[in-house]
């Protein structure tokens, strides 16, 4: 794995590689634009298809799945849709099975990995389903549903927790195998699989949803296929693959060059706690060219906070991403990635050697390698300067639901805050968690109060929990909930940010704590703290105050009309914060700005930091 | 008996008259933005005077109205809606603005340069009660009576006009809402407007259901007032008749229907377009159509496959989530009216601003001044200034010319140029519309036959098909009042549902049948409420229904009648196969539920809509040709043989270029196309 940056290399044909022009075999600007959109459609439909058909909560309701096509040399050609660490760099658990496989490949084939080791998926309950489009003999694609499953057969139910042994004590490691062969169900290993898992049924459902896809997939390729010719389609691919990376290389061109530093802690690595963890980056911009080099980040941990190289790199080219040309969001392929090398030794934190465990990598380290790189490219280009955003904080619950007798899993994103602010903008409200770029949906309500025997209490945004800044970030949230079943178990694994923050921008705040209390039936409340294991009884109540996004810009050069806003209108921001933080003195009578007091204290503060 | 159909966009008013002998007529008059009853209105005193009748007399014989109104759609998107307050359960006051973390709506995951999200109801308005209904819809804390008053202090204090009931689970129990709700109207009378969420949207999942009631209430007075102004209106002229209005889902429902869930009229206008489009494509043998509807103000496509009108429950409307069912149509603001102009680089563009109505375009000499679509089709000799909707307006060519002037000079174009330029803008702008619009879904427009409609459909119709590659183009008869048309072919009707939790092996068919049987009866009388007293209501049967555990249902048909345990294995059946035909597999062995029943009541209505046939004639359209005239084709002026749309026959081929003049719109049928007059009446455009 440590010479992966360099296979990578090879495999891309070299970060350096100029670029082809577009030769002399046009084609007509209608069947480009039918083809490229073509493609970009199937993988919404792919991943509407799961979450029509799921069973799972977090799959169904929250969508937390990825879907992809790759061409045949697993270069990637379509990523629209997804959580980042899933699937931006997917082309690596490509490749590794094309290269276990070598010629036993088949049209009809499916291969399940969720091996962080053999088959790259960042944790083990990450399921990815792969089947590659035949055209003749050769695979001329593949498509890839990666999904997390309810349960995956570790040492808990669930996912998330934050002391394992190793790896394997995280689940059942499927290393990428044919679990389908020329359209014929491989029984024999379906039946180890599913009887290695709790809520095997509901597993396969979802399994079953994910091949499902692909199978839509590979009908639609086929379709695209029959009516342009396969000589159009792989035409078209290389045409945008290259038109792409022309404008990611014009983008990167137009950044003043430089070294530009970012860096990122979680709270602890679960094993040893509270001892922070900590990933670096030094981006490069060398004319057309961006380099992201983490090698001074920590070495990799007896916990389970650790990346392998593939999760790494795909956080990192999803965070580099945000600061090209918004006009090219929709269409990001291979030609995106070319000009963006990523570098992470073996043995760092960002590219664990076997047997590290990894079940906590989405939140921490993902999280925070995309906080890293969103923190350096902000310096490179203040125009463009993103916040982190309110970190993630869930958990999940397992126990005997005492109205069905069953096991249930309780995830969820309840209450991480909002996003960061950008450069012109406050932070989004609602969106759930950097990792997911928004991608994640909240639960409603109601419908986790039918499929989970807890109550509701509340699920508010929280007065002054925004970063605050010129752009402030979009607030954080107060979320309670009462046991109404029986004895359950809680990990706090999946969450992050009681004792390390999301970075600021340009003079804008950090994000602020996130606190859980289990508040007991007799009034006791305890600190429930992050990356650990705890019990809650029926009646127990989980409480949890989160942060909001940080802020771009100082506080002090905030519209004061728009700190007004947030007290009066909004309800977001106290007096006390509009006249300590921002500067703005608001009568408390009239609700009308202090102009002269303002412009006083405003004036006192002196200038607003360098930048 | 007389049945009308009304159709009020953004600069007509279109009104289609079908008589007790199978007659139609088209009238077009300006649309009253200020009031748009009074546009209506004069729309139905023209219809009189053409009938060369009295108003009241003429008014007196109508039995039905149909209306579509693009006013609910347009309060919401141009943020003119009601102020509103928010009563919603303590603890839950922000699921409306935390929108279940939803950002990423017609923006890419990869584009973080996103402006927040800014609710209909600001935060100081959405105020809590303590209250409590469970999922089981039992009622663990009822309504306290004074966190509703101190509420509706608030709201009487900071002078709201509308107020949205949201409260969890009220799906499950309404008592709550009711109650709430019944303190509203005790309070404020009808001088606010009210909206509960389980009245608008009775299912699971509070942000959709929370929502859609936002939405019902914020538009719900403009709504409201409209329609009891009609209505007003209506009866001083002699009304006795009915008047339905067009829901979103392309069903029509009685106005006082519409007035308490505002909500259902969102995209009415439009809504009817796809059923025009459809109609034609079953007349002349076209199973995959794109439809569009070019008005003064916007164009409105949709695109129809196999034959299906696309329907969606997961619509966004501007940036709130609207979870009723609705006709999936696809707008952009660009129609005759829109105006032309240069944008800081020194480029020509047109729309989306438009003249609208008032002032319209410079030709119309209403004192607009800025060159609009319409300016550049009269200067290019298109639309034919003296014989505009009939004569009716009377089109100022040189009022026209000094408009387009104003642009031309600083582009350093002649008059012509410029209009050339305006004419090809707006084509390629609509084209590219209709590209996305069907690419983003993976068709290739060129596997479709364009259908166009809308008074400026025919002009462009052909430059838009040419520049999509597509070869054949319909120009229905009635074009100029499409979505009027659309509206006759239309089910009166609703769909009505109730939440039936079981599994398919506990269900006893006996039970189901009594909750059919009271879905119709409601339905039946509801329809009577409504005084339609045309046939008895046909009703199908569905239910919901979703493997145990999955979070989405299929909507399954069911037979007539349940009897038998085996009866409902049949509907088990169905599901299984349905479920693998979507989503590629079944799950035989799993346990199935049965979610929700629904019943869609429907009246058969008793409009003959067939179109009475053309006489058939020559091939040479040489009978009906009506005068010469100077247009401008590839940068030439041409005298170019103009036809008069009344006298042509069916079998007519008229090939280009030509000019084809109907009362209520334009054909230009551009070089290298050639037009057949089909026995309906539609134009055929074909490329040579």
């Amino acid at each position: 794995m440590g010479q992966l940056s360099m296979q990578s290399r090879a495999a891309d044909g070299g970060p350096g590689k100029p670029l082809q022009a577009e030769t002399d075999r046009p084609l007509d600007p209608l069947t480009l634009s039918t083809i490229w959109h073509s493609l970009q459609r199937i993988c919404r439909e792919m991943r509407r298809v799961i979450e029509r058909t799921a069973q799972s909560y977090l799959i169904s309701q929250l969508k937390d799945i990825s879907v992809g096509i790759w061409d045949g040399d697993g270069n990637t050609v379509a990523i629209p849709v997804g959580l980042p660490i899933q699937f931006v760099g997917a082309k690596y658990s490509v490749r590794y099975i094309m290269k276990e496989y070598g010629d036993d490949i088949y049209s009809g084939d499916v291969f399940l990995a969720n091996d962080p080791y053999r088959g790259y998926s960042c944790h083990p309950p990450d399921w990815g389903y792969f089947r590659p489009i035949f055209q003749g003999s050769r695979p001329v694609f593949w498509t890839l549903a990666r999904a997390h499953v309810e349960d995956t057969g570790a040492a808990f139910p669930g996912a998330y927790f934050s002391d394992p042994y190793d790896v394997h004590s995280e689940g059942l490691l499927i290393p990428g195998v044919k679990v389908i062969e020329r359209g014929r169900e491989q029984r024999d290993i379906m039946r180890l699989i599913f009887n290695n898992v709790r809520l095997a049924e509901g597993v396969r459902n979802d399994s079953y949803a994910m091949i499902a896809a692909t199978q839509l997939a590979e009908n639609r390729l086929l379709d695209l296929i029959g009516k342009y010719g396969i000589e159009t389609v792989q035409r078209c691919v290389e045409i945008m693959q290259a038109r792409t990376e022309q404008a990611v290389r014009a983008c990167i061109s137009a950044m003043p060059d430089g070294v530009y530093r970012g860096e990122s802690s979680t709270d602890d690595d679960g094993v040893e706690l509270d001892v922070p963890v900590t990933v670096r980056c030094d981006v490069t911009v060398n004319g057309e060219q961006l380099t992201i080099d983490f090698s001074r980040s920590d070495a990799q941990r007896k916990g389970f906070v650790n990346c392998s190289y593939p999760s790494t790199y795909s956080c990192s080219v999803a965070s580099a991403i945000l600061f090209l040309d918004p006009a090219l969001a929709e269409y990001h392929n291979e030609g995106t990635m070319r000009p963006i090398e990523v570098i992470a030794p073996e043995g760092l934190v960002v590219n664990a050697k076997y047997p590290a465990p990894m079940g906590g990598a989405p939140v921490s380290m993902g999280g925070n390698i995309q906080e890293a790189v969103m923190m350096a490219m902000s310096q490179a280009l203040p125009t463009r300067a993103a916040a982190g955003w309110g970190r993630r904080y869930g958990q999940y619950i397992y126990g005997i639901d005492p109205r069905t007798g069953g096991l249930y899993v309780f995830p969820g994103y309840h209450a991480e805050g909002g996003s960061g602010a950008v450069w012109g903008y406050d932070g989004y409200q609602g969106s759930a968690s950097l990792g997911t770029l928004g991608e994640i949906a909240r639960p409603n309500t109601e419908d986790y109060e039918i499929r989970f025997p807890w109550k509701v209490i509340s699920r508010e945004f929280r007065k002054d929990s925004s970063g605050a800044g010129r752009w402030r970030g979009g607030p954080g949230f107060h979320w309670e909930v009462v046991n109404l079943g029986g004895d359950a178990g809680m990990h706090t694994g999946a969450g992050q940010g009681e004792t390390t923050f999301a970075h600021g921008c340009l003079g804008g705040r950090p994000t602020m704590p996130n606190v859980c209390h289990i508040v007991h039936g007799n009034g006791e409340k305890v600190l429930a703290k992050v990356h650990r294991l705890h019990k809650v009884v029926r009646g127990d109540h989980v409480v949890k105050d989160t942060s909001g996004g940080g802020g771009v810009g100082p506080p002090e050069e905030r519209d004061p009309m728009a700190v007004l806003e947030d007290v009066t209108i909004n309800e977001l921001v106290t007096i006390e914060t509009a006249r300590d933080v921002y500067r703005v003195v608001i009568d408390r009578a009239t609700l009308q700005i202090d102009w002269e007091r303002t412009n006083a204290l405003r004036e006192a503060a002196g200038p607003a930091e360098s930048r | 008996m007389v049945s009308i159909a009304i159709d009020v966009g953004g600069t007509f008013t279109d009104c289609l008259v079908l008589d007790g002998r199978g007659h139609l007529g088209q009238f077009k008059s300006p649309t009253t933005p200020d009031d748009p009853s009074r546009g209506f209105m004069n729309s139905l005193e023209k219809a009189a005077r053409h009938a060369a009748k009295d108003p009241r007399d003429f008014i007196g014989e109508v039995d039905v109205i149909i209306h579509g109104t693009t006013l609910a759609t347009n309060a919401l998107l141009t943020e003119r809606g009601a102020k509103l307050g928010m009563l919603t359960t303590e603890g839950f006051r922000d699921e409306l603005e935390i929108r279940r973390g939803f950002k990423n709506i017609r923006t890419s995951m990869y584009n973080l340069a996103v402006p927040p999200y800014k609710p209909l109801v600001r935060r100081y308005l959405r105020l809590p009660v303590r209250e409590r209904t469970l999922y089981s819809g039992a009622i663990e804390t009822p309504v306290e009576l004074s966190s509703v008053s101190a509420a509706l202090d608030k709201f009487e204090a900071e002078g709201v006009q509308a107020i949205a009931v949201c409260f969890l689970h009220s799906y499950a129990n309404p008592e709550n809402e009711r109650k709430a709700a019944q303190m509203c109207r005790d309070r404020f009378g009808d001088r606010v407007y009210i909206a509960t969420s389980h009245d608008i949207l009775p299912v699971s999942g509070e942000y959709e259901r929370f929502s859609t009631t936002v939405v019902s209430a914020y538009i719900g007075p403009i709504v409201s007032d409209y329609l009891l102004a009609l209505e007003d209106r209506l009866t001083e002229m002699g009304f006795t008749g009915n008047l339905l209005m067009v829901r979103s889902d392309a069903l029509v429902q009685s106005a006082a229907h519409s007035r308490r869930q505002a909500v259902t009229l969102i995209n009415s206008g439009p809504a009817a377009a796809p059923t025009a489009a459809h109609f034609f494509g079953r007349l002349l043998g076209h199973e995959d159509l794109i439809s569009i509807d070019m008005g003064g103000t916007s164009l409105d496509a949709s695109l129809i496959r196999h034959g299906e009108i696309p329907t969606t429950t997961e619509s966004w409307v501007g940036d709130e989530r609207v979870a009723i069912k609705i006709i999936e149509t696809h707008s952009i603001g660009a129609g005759g009216g829109s105006l032309a102009w240069i944008d800081s680089l020194g480029l020509l563009r047109v729309g989306p601003q438009s003249a609208g109505s008032a002032p319209g375009p410079a030709c119309y000499g209403r004192g607009g001044e800025k060159p609009t679509v319409t300016d550049a089709d009269v200067l290019l000799g298109y639309v034919p200034a003296d014989y505009f909707l009939a004569g009716e307006i009377k089109l100022d060519a040189e009022r026209a010319r000094r408009a387009i002037l104003t642009i031309a000079e600083p582009l350093k174009m002649t008059e012509s140029e410029a209009a050339q330029a305006i004419f090809r803008i707006v084509n390629s702008l609509m084209a590219d519309q209709v590209i996305e619009m069907s690419t983003k879904r993976g068709y290739d427009v060129r596997d479709f036959a364009l259908i166009v409609g809308g008074g400026a459909g025919g002009v462009h119709g052909a430059y838009i098909a040419d520049l999509l590659g597509i070869p054949r183009v319909i120009i229905p008869k009635y074009a100029a009042l499409y979505s009027a048309f659309g509206m006759f072919a239309m089910d009166m009707g609703r769909e009505y549902s109730q939440s039936c939790l079981v599994r398919a092996d506990k269900l006893d068919p006996e039970r189901l049948e009594d909750l059919y049987g009271e879905l119709a009866e409601k339905a039946t009388a509801d329809l009577k409420e409504s005084h339609v007293d045309e046939s008895e209501p046909v009703s199908t049967r569905t239910a919901q229904i979703r493997y145990v555990g999955q979070f989405h249902d299929i909507e399954v048909a069911l037979p007539g009648t349940l009897r038998s345990p085996e009866d409902i294995r049949q509907v088990v059946e169905t599901f299984h196969a349905r479920h693998k035909e979507l989503y590629k597999f079944d799950l035989p062995a799993r346990a199935i539920e049965f979610r929700t029943c629904s019943l869609r009541a429907t009246l058969a209505r008793k409009l003959d809509l067939k179109l009475m046939p053309l006489a058939q004639g020559q091939i040479d359209p040489g009978a009906a040709w009506k005068r010469m005239r100077r247009c401008l084709f590839g940068g030439d002026w041409i005298d170019t043989p103009c036809y008069d749309g009344q006298r042509l026959l069916a079998g007519n081929v008229i090939p280009g270029p030509a000019i084809i003049e109907e009362e209520a719109t334009t054909i230009v049928v551009p070089d290298g196309f050639d037009c057949a007059v089909d026995t309906s009446g539609s134009y055929l455009l074909t490329r040579r």
